[in-house]
């Protein structure tokens, strides 16, 4: 399993003019679209948005990962945007979002591997090194290799 | 060291989960405490917490916004956040659940708050208990039954197949007691206590001691291995050598020899004690020694007194009296008889896993296998052997009453088939069927109503 069949050219926003939540989560599942993630962009936003409705995806030190198991979703995918400025997202700890990832599963569970990924990925963001380099990297290339070697 | 645990759990199961997961571990790993944490997320349960792990235990810290099966935690002290929480302030929480284990612990001599910590540790108690039972009731259920099974033919010849059946069943009853002791102290001690729980039981079940001896063997086994890893210091180099030798070889060792010695020898003074007492009684009082020899079949049911009992009634066929031996095998066949009846008259006071060993109960019962019914006893023993005892008793002592007789030393049931075995089989039957009535309603009176910890009911 390789981390290109999550995040992909099109699923990497570096970086993404800021907005609102919705306006970020939105032009971001453009690119899940794109890479063949998601296929019903609707269903899919109204899914995340639910979800972010019943408690914040902000985990805390500029990190954002709204995510959302959805029928709009024909295969796990992952897209990651460097915002252009923090921006506010109702954080744990009340600090503004530098860096979104974007989770999309399908409703149907399918095979463990993606998931594996996403959840090694999740353990990862905990550690201050893991962003800092997130943070650092210049460019879409670069990302990969940092998530390839996760 | 004080040892924590943790559940994290999030609806998804992708993110949350386990992030709070990390975010533990990566604080308790800057405290320098030692923590295991169970995740609850889509890819299912990673690094589930064990029986051991929890009755070791100082706290445990559950961060979540699922159910996580929160029963198995009964009596232990518990942080409970958010899933959130857990990756928000993770050094709080740990600071939180150290601190918990230290004011429950130290407010306890005050007298305050003493009936809290009573509780807990009579929790802790049964669930040791529990996990021996538990383990070691398939081996009473297959043994038994096959046991049962090779009763088609009494005293069948060597090398055929029913006494081959009669064989393997006899090896599944002999692991009885030594799986009952090991898994109590695995219980308690974790991996390391296996050993001398096994052995202990192996011992118990050699010296006599019976189930109940098993049980002693259990915590004592776990005990020592607890103790033993908390103060057996050693330099860092050596420290592999403790769990794969030091401990091994000590708690073998000391459990082996408190067996022996401390067990064992007034086992034996005592068997040769009763022994006398039971001569004394003779035939003078009839009902008196029926009643005694039936409470004795209860009371341990394959221990000391139980096989006093068995052995000084099959000692009096050989002079020609055959009372006493009938009245040892009827109360030797009630406490399975009666423990199916109850779960059959009040299902609702017992497990699933409990009703469904009743009905092998009944056939083990009918078999004169009253091993059937020491899970039942085993768990809950100041409740239940005492209706054991109680209904065994007054069966014991019926069947003196009504003159019935038995010429043979063994087989439930079945002896009616043999021709001329019992004398009197119908009031037999009525002294059996009497005892069994009475026991399962004393069981059902005396019994709490749902298990306090329901190690078989999930």
């Amino acid at each position: 399993m390789n981390i290109h069949e999550l995040l992909t050219e099109e699923t990497i926003f570096l970086p993404l003019e800021t907005g609102t939540k919705e306006t970020i989560i939105a032009q971001m599942t453009e690119g899940l679209k794109l890479s063949g993630s998601v296929t019903d962009a609707e269903q899919y936003v109204r899914d995340v948005l639910i979800r972010e409705a019943t408690g914040s995806t902000g985990i805390g030190f500029g990190v954002a990962i709204p995510h959302g198991k959805s029928s709009g979703v024909a295969k796990p995918g992952l897209a990651l945007a460097r915002l252009s400025e923090p921006t506010d997202w109702d954080s744990l700890d009340g600090t503004p979002v530098s860096i979104v990832f974007l989770i999309a599963v399908p409703q149907e569970n399918v095979g463990n591997e993606h998931l594996k990924i996403l959840v090694a990925l999740s353990r990862k963001l905990i550690h201050d090194e893991f962003r800092e380099s997130l943070l650092n990297a210049s460019t879409k290339q670069e990302l990969i290799d940092i998530l390839k070697n996760m | 060291m004080k040892k924590l645990l943790a559940v994290t759990a999030c609806p998804t199961g992708i993110a949350h989960t386990y992030m709070a997961a990390e975010s533990l571990q990566k604080a308790a790993g800057e405290k320098n405490v030692p923590i295991k944490v169970e995740t609850r997320g889509a890819i299912g349960i990673e690094n589930e917490l064990s029986a051991a792990e929890i009755a070791e235990a100082h706290a445990i810290i559950i961060a979540a916004d699922t159910d996580v099966d929160e029963a198995r935690f009964a009596g232990k002290p518990i942080v409970r956040v958010a899933v959130a929480q857990g990756i928000k302030i993770p050094g709080q929480l740990i600071d939180q659940a150290l601190a918990l284990q230290a004011s429950t612990a130290s407010a306890a001599p005050q007298g305050g708050s003493s009936i809290g910590s009573s509780e807990r540790s009579e929790n802790s108690f049964y669930k040791n208990l529990m996990n021996g039972v538990s383990h070691m009731l398939p081996l009473v259920v297959a043994g038994g039954l096959l046991i049962a099974l090779s009763f088609f033919k009494l005293n069948p010849e060597e090398g055929t197949f029913f006494a081959n059946l009669l064989q393997i069943g006899g090896a599944a009853m002999g692991l009885m007691v030594p799986i009952l002791a090991a898994f109590i102290a695995f219980s308690i001690g974790g991996k390391p206590a296996l050993a001398a729980g096994l052995v202990g039981g192996m011992l118990s079940k050699d010296l006599g001691a019976g189930f109940l001896g098993g049980i002693l063997a259990g915590f004592l086994a776990g005990y020592i291995v607890r103790y033993l890893i908390k103060y057996i210091k050693l330099p860092k180099s050596m420290e592999g050598l403790k769990p794969l030798l030091i401990v091994p070889l000590l708690s073998v060792f000391i459990i082996g020899m408190l067996m022996i010695y401390v067990i064992g020898t007034p086992i034996k003074d005592l068997m040769d004690a009763l022994t006398v007492w039971l001569q004394n009684i003779g035939s003078g009082n009839k009902i008196l020694l029926g009643a005694i020899l039936g409470g004795m079949m209860a009371i341990d049911m394959g221990g000391p007194f139980n096989k006093t009992a068995y052995t000084f009634a099959v000692g009096l066929l050989a002079s020609g009296v055959y009372g006493p031996m009938a009245a040892v095998m009827a109360a030797g066949m009630t406490p399975p008889l009666g423990i199916w009846l109850a779960t059959v008259l009040a299902p609702k006071k017992f497990t699933l896993e409990e009703r469904e060993a009743g009905k092998a109960a009944s056939i083990l019962g009918l078999s004169f296998i009253t091993e059937g019914a020491i899970p039942f006893g085993a768990a809950d023993p100041l409740r239940i052997i005492p209706a054991f005892m109680i209904g065994s008793g007054l069966t014991g002592a019926l069947s003196m009453v009504f003159d019935a007789t038995l010429r043979a030393p063994h087989g439930g049931i079945f002896v009616l088939a043999v021709p001329n075995a019992i004398g009197q089989p119908m009031m037999y039957l009525l002294a059996i069927v009497v005892g069994t009535v009475v026991t399962a309603l004393l069981v059902n009176l005396f019994k709490r109503n749902k298990p306090a910890i329901g190690v078989g009911t999930k």
